[in-house]
């Protein structure tokens, strides 16, 4: 329905600058999270969308119209756009009835049109039956739900959601990731999400921005990101993954370890330097092959996680237990394999799903 | 645990029996008084009769309820928003404006009284003259000695309070219950009507409550304002009847009073009436940067209009009061002819005055430090526990602030000088109760709201660590609410130091307090050493101020 | 947070070692009294020094609230005074009707004016004499143009609306001089006082209302106009009424031992020769209030000669104020402050 135009925005609080030159066009139709740790200006960006904070510097178009420029400021009453708020926000002094049709109120829709309106909105995220109870009746869902009802009432073309589902327990929040995303689709509607929960990111997100210390880190698909992070930062924020301190020796083809093992290297050749690089690899690449595993270690410890075997295993010394020297690998294994692996024996470690960062790239 | 809880019944119990001693017993003698005659015990309306068959009593009642009730609509139309715009927007010198309207809690409001008695009187009012004169009008304007004139003046000392307390809530409603409303196409007008408003209603009616005892409580500017129009009020009623001196003077003092206590009575059971039901819990989860609404083109308007308040109810009567204290000649203007030192060399020299200051300050001081002991006793049972008896002491702090001052002394005097066992009468000791009781609920609010927003968890870690109770509350809780307390402390020994109704009637030979020797000064001896005096407390609250600001490293400051 | 505690409680402790350590132990006399602080204060000096070995207090108030303290401490079977210099006569005869006073017979009695009474007994000598009268102000108003007596202050109707008087429910002079002028002219005055629109308020209240020109003409002390003359430079001038100056020949009292805070009855006998005496006069005459001796020490700053005023002066009956004391402030309550 809109399309969301930032350009060349910065923001400061007096002599600290909390964003760098943000630019990106969010599409029409388009889910894009912002996704980083707390601090990292991403809330800040979608204030600055919904006009309660102003850009330093900095233009941002929503659909056709110009709602911030340097001599141009539109409040945020006339973006016409929704918004959900961490806090949920529900009034508690309204029904759910008059939450939710607030916005329509406001806009003058005439009586049958904003009784029409909100029943139908209600009926979608399934809280018809709760129309006329006062918010401290509700559950924390329910109120998620009516504060997103009330953001989608008025059919906006864009909607802002700011860690809606921080406050909710893990079961729930699985839960509304899901409605929120049945309810974008339902609506087409452009959706700019805040979070650093990276799960939610993966989950609902046509393309996730990675910012951190103000400055975007990567922008991309969730498998982009996930697979290809552009460096350290993006590789550790997403998902979990292991760093390993190595050299690069381009005329053998080999990445070598501290204490002497190696691997063979597997990717573009053309690319290859040698130096000192580190490599990332995620725990859930790494795949146990005694036959023909090329790297030896030894388990140290693991845990029994259900679906997944978490190991900890040695590829250096064997007395260097210590975490800190780059010689300890994470691995998911298969659930089915714990206790199958003896602590004192020689294990042979494989994967060729792994990245390369520069070794000054810190 | 079981240790734990004998501990809890105990503070309860002391809170409660001293409530029960210093605020119960004699209120409910002031009823039967009223009610029962003292020599057959018989239940009567016949003081009550007696009393209101007598036509200046009744104008004198209904004067107290209708000044009391247009300040404190006046008072909230005020403070909610000048609270909201330096709460809330891009006001310019938000914080100066803050300071200045917290100031003038800090000042005795009788002084005030007097400079706007020059200022408005309806002959020779120098501001009345000066409207006159620019708008060409063959009348002064105004006539402080009016019921409006008493309203205004009321209003313009009591509104503070309304002011502390809506800012005080105002920090604390969680911001996006406002940006909720914006997004959803509402301008920050109709926010603040539809959103703003309802949500802090219980808080507005507490503040009103406030504005609405202490001005139908306050002796010093009816008696100053009032007595030149023949305005009667409650207050100076009673005080008038006290004077008499007789056992019957004595007994229609205390019907008077009874009254006056049952209609404050009704309103604060009236409005807790209406807050119970809407008592919204809006202290957000996560500490939110206040969001500053942006007032765009408005923002100069309305920073000239906040300027022109402040000139006009802090600014020229202050300075009406400071010029008068170098003033030689009142029915001159103050030239260097008409300039003098006098009075401020008789406020550093005379001893009565500065014996009433040092009463005044330790009756004060003991009072405000008893008052946040007590306050933080009562926010930690409040917060942290779930005895069920812990709304007791609550609900008779309430009722102790809700009752009229004059009432509170009355009470006091007549069940306090011996003929029930304790004789405090003539000692410093039945000031500080009054004090106390008058004015705990203030410091009880400020530190319970401080220690809402601190998570139990970390006073759960430290009695996991090993620490007691005590010691997790001395060590976690407290330096963590200290601002609060400090800031609760100042709410209790502000008021309590130029206290003047009370001390009107509590006040013996060594135990007179500045309030009250301000005011004798005022009306009896000389307006100039008065208004030196005023000044000169004004000065000591600033530099006290500094002080606390410097000591705190800028953690406290009014 | 420490060092706020900290900071508070040193203030606490100086003030309190001060005012421990301030007070020695002497025998202890309390002087309750409506004379004006500034009078008391350079009375203190020279009775400190001339009553080395007494610790010499005065507490301040108005007559009405001296009498309200009293009947409550009366309640507790002692009082908490020595002395009592309160304004109005008639209380002293109510005092002595009571018991609570204590006969001296002062060898300064033969030197008190003629014209003014004092108890044979002994139970109370008059020690100032204060003197009700009219006051305007010249360079507002022009005295041809005001009233010249206690009678035209009331019943002008050219001054409606800019008249003031004290209050007799607090000023004891104000009660006598209601008393006297109820006896003159019976409670009609008090109607048309009211008419008049009078406002009743506190001197120093009514005084600037006089200096800024809110009023005509006020009922005063003069004592409060002479002290204005003399140390403000004030232009305020005393219309002595042609109905009589309403003259209030103030007692001292002694409470007797029975009675009194600390049982000194013996020193207050010398403080009542000392007050009598020419040098305790010089100190009222000081204070702008008239002496009570045949060869008055001096007159007030800028007055007429006491013996004159005196002379001149409106009849008051001070059993009859007394015998009436409720029933005219409840009168005058109705009448002219309804």
């Amino acid at each position: 329905m809109s399309s969301v135009i930032l350009n060349d925005i910065t923001k400061f609080y007096g002599n600290i600058q909390i964003i760098y030159n943000f630019s990106n066009v969010f599409n029409d139709h388009e889910f894009i999270t912002l996704l980083g740790p707390s601090g990292c200006g991403k809330t800040t960006l979608l204030r600055m969308v919904a006009g309660f904070e102003k850009p330093s510097s900095g233009e941002i178009k929503i659909g056709e119209k110009i709602v911030n420029s340097k001599n141009k400021f539109i409040p945020p009453e006339d973006r016409g756009i929704g918004m959900v708020f961490q806090s949920y926000a529900v009034w508690p002094h309204m029904n759910v009835f008059e939450n939710v049709a607030y916005p329509l109120r406001i806009k003058k829709f005439s009586k049958n049109e904003i009784n029409d309106r909100v029943k139908n909105i209600l009926e979608a995220v399934h809280l018809l039956e709760y129309i006329n109870r006062m918010p401290n009746e509700l559950s924390g869902g329910q109120q998620q739900r009516v504060a997103l009802a009330r953001a989608l009432v008025s059919e906006p073309g864009v909607l802002l959601l700011d860690e809606p589902l921080s406050n909710l327990d893990a079961k729930l929040r699985e839960f509304m990731r899901f409605e929120i995303k049945e309810m974008q689709k339902k609506f087409g509607i452009t959706v700019i999400y805040v979070t650093h929960d990276q799960n939610e990111a993966m989950a609902m997100s046509d393309r996730i921005i990675v910012l951190n210390a103000g400055k975007v880190q990567q922008v991309g698909t969730p498998l982009n990101i996930y697979n290809k992070p552009v460096n350290k930062f993006v590789a550790d924020f997403v998902g979990r993954v292991n760093f390993l301190n190595a050299t690069a020796e381009a005329e053998n083809g080999i990445i070598k370890f501290a204490d002497g093992q190696f691997i063979k290297y597997s990717g573009d050749k053309n690319k290859f330097k040698s130096g000192k690089i580190i490599l990332a690899v995620r725990p859930e690449n790494i795949e146990i092959n005694n036959n023909s595993g090329m790297l030896r270690g030894k388990l140290i410890n693991s845990y029994y996680l259900g679906d997944i075997n978490d190991c900890r295993i040695n590829i250096g010394n064997e007395n260097n237990n210590d975490n800190n020297n780059n010689n300890i690998l994470r691995v998911f294994l298969p659930g089915n394999t714990y206790g199958k692996i003896n602590a004192d024996s020689e294990i042979y470690l494989n994967f060729d799903d792994y990245i390369i960062f520069d070794g000054d790239n810190e | 645990m079981r240790k734990f809880f004998n501990l809890k019944f105990i503070l309860i119990f002391l809170i409660v029996s001293f409530l029960i001693i210093f605020n119960v017993f004699p209120m409910s003698y002031l009823i039967f008084r009223s009610f029962f005659d003292s020599n057959n015990f018989s239940f009567s309306f016949d003081a009550f009769k007696r009393i209101y068959n007598y036509s200046l009593n009744w104008n004198a009642l209904t004067n107290t309820l209708i000044t009391a009730f247009f300040s404190m609509v006046f008072g909230l139309i005020i403070a909610f928003p000048l609270a909201w715009l330096i709460g809330r927007t891009n006001l310019y010198f938000k914080k100066f404006f803050r300071t200045l309207f917290v100031m003038t809690y800090m000042v005795p409001p009788y002084v005030g009284a007097m400079a706007w008695l020059r200022l408005l009187n309806p002959k020779v009012g120098t501001l009345n003259l000066f409207l006159a004169k620019i708008f060409n009008l063959s009348e002064n304007p105004f006539n402080i000695y009016s019921l409006s004139g008493l309203i205004w003046v009321l209003t313009t000392f009591y509104y503070p309070y309304a002011f502390i307390t809506i800012s005080r809530a105002m920090e604390k409603m969680d911001p996006s219950f406002e940006e909720a409303s914006r997004i959803s196409g509402a301008s920050p007008l109709k926010t603040l009507l539809n959103i703003t408003l309802p949500i802090m209603l219980p808080s507005i009616v507490a503040a009103g409550l406030l504005v609405f005892i202490s001005a139908a409580s306050c002796y010093g500017i009816p008696s100053i304002i009032g007595a030149p129009g023949h305005i009667d009020t409650v207050t100076t009623r009673i005080i008038d009847y006290v004077y008499v001196g007789s056992a019957e003077g004595l007994t229609d003092a205390t019907t008077l009073a009874v009254s006056l206590m049952i209609i404050a009575n009704l309103v604060l059971y009236f409005s807790n009436f209406v807050c119970a039901k809407k008592n919204y819990i809006t202290v957000s989860g996560k500490s939110v940067r206040p969001n500053i609404i942006d007032l765009g083109k408005w923002r100069i308007f309305f920073t000239v209009l906040v300027f022109i308040f402040a000139l006009i109810v802090i600014v020229i009567p202050f300075a009406s009061v400071i010029m008068t204290s170098f003033t030689k000649n009142l029915g001159k203007p103050l030239t260097a002819s008409n300039f003098t030192w006098r009075y401020w060399n008789i406020l550093f020299t005379r001893k009565g005055i500065l014996e009433t200051a040092v009463n005044s300050l330790i009756s004060a001081s003991v009072a405000a430090t008893a008052g946040v002991i007590i306050s933080c006793v009562m926010a930690w049972l409040l917060t942290r526990t779930n005895n069920k008896f812990k709304s007791v002491p609550d609900f008779l702090i309430t009722l102790g602030s809700g009752t009229p001052s004059i009432v509170i002394a009355l009470g006091l005097i007549m069940t306090m000088s011996g003929k029930f066992g304790i004789n405090i009468y003539n000692t410093l000791f039945i000031m500080i109760v009054a004090y106390i009781i008058k004015y705990l609920l203030m410091g009880m609010r400020t530190i319970t709201s401080a220690m809402n927003q601190i998570h139990f968890s970390l006073e759960e870690a430290s009695l996991i660590s090993g620490a007691g109770w005590f010691q997790s509350f001395k060590n976690i809780t407290l330096p963590l609410i200290a601002p609060s307390v400090v800031a609760g402390w100042f709410l209790i020994f502000m008021p309590s130091f130029y206290e003047l109704t009370m001390s009107t009637l509590l006040y013996s030979t060594d135990t007179k307090t500045i309030g009250y020797e301000l005011f004798t000064y005022q009306t009896y001896h000389s307006q100039q050493t008065a208004s030196a005096i005023a000044t000169g407390i004004l000065l000591l609250v600033i530099i006290i101020n500094w002080i606390l600001n410097k000591l705190t490293k800028g953690e406290f400051s009014i | 947070m420490k060092k706020f505690f900290i900071f508070i409680s040193v203030v606490i402790m100086i003030f309190l070692c001060s005012s421990a350590f301030g007070a020695a132990n002497k025998p202890k006399i309390m002087i309750y009294t409506s004379m004006y602080e500034d009078i008391i204060e350079s009375m203190t000096e020279t009775l400190s020094e001339k009553f080395p070995d007494y610790d010499i207090k005065f507490f301040y108030g108005g007559t009405g609230t001296l009498q309200a303290k009293i009947a409550a401490e009366r309640d507790s079977g002692k009082l908490g005074c020595d002395m009592l210099m309160v304004a109005d006569p008639s209380y002293a005869l109510e005092l002595k009707a009571d018991g609570l006073l204590h006969a001296y017979i002062s060898s300064e009695a033969k030197n008190i004016l003629s014209d003014l009474e004092f108890d044979p007994e002994g139970y109370w000598y008059p020690v100032r004499n204060l003197n009700m009268i009219l006051a305007y102000n010249p360079e507002k108003f022009n005295k041809n143009d005001l009233p010249k007596s206690f009678k035209g202050f009331a019943y002008n109707s050219s001054v409606k609306n800019f008249i003031s008087m004290p209050n007799p429910l607090t000023a004891g002079t104000a009660l006598v001089a209601i008393s006297a002028l109820k006896n003159k002219y019976g409670y009609e005055y008090f109607n048309k006082l009211a008419e008049n629109n009078v406002m009743v308020e506190s001197g120093s209240v009514a005084l600037t209302k006089l200096e800024t020109g809110e009023c005509k003409i006020i009922m005063i002390l003069e004592e409060s106009i002479l002290k204005k003359r003399e140390e403000e430079d004030s232009s305020l001038e005393v219309i002595y009424p042609e109905d009589g100056v309403i003259c209030v020949p103030s007692p001292i009292m002694t409470i007797n031992d029975k009675w009194s805070a600390h049982g000194n009855s013996k020193i207050c006998e010398k403080l009542t020769d000392w007050f009598l005496s020419e040098e305790g006069q010089k100190y009222i005459v000081k204070g702008w209030m008239h002496s009570v001796r045949k060869n008055p020490p001096a007159i007030p700053y800028d007055s007429i000669n006491t013996e004159n005023i005196v002379k001149n002066s409106m009849p008051v009956d001070w059993q009859k104020c007394l015998n009436e004391r409720s029933e005219l402030r409840k009168n005058f309550d109705e009448i002219v402050k309804n």
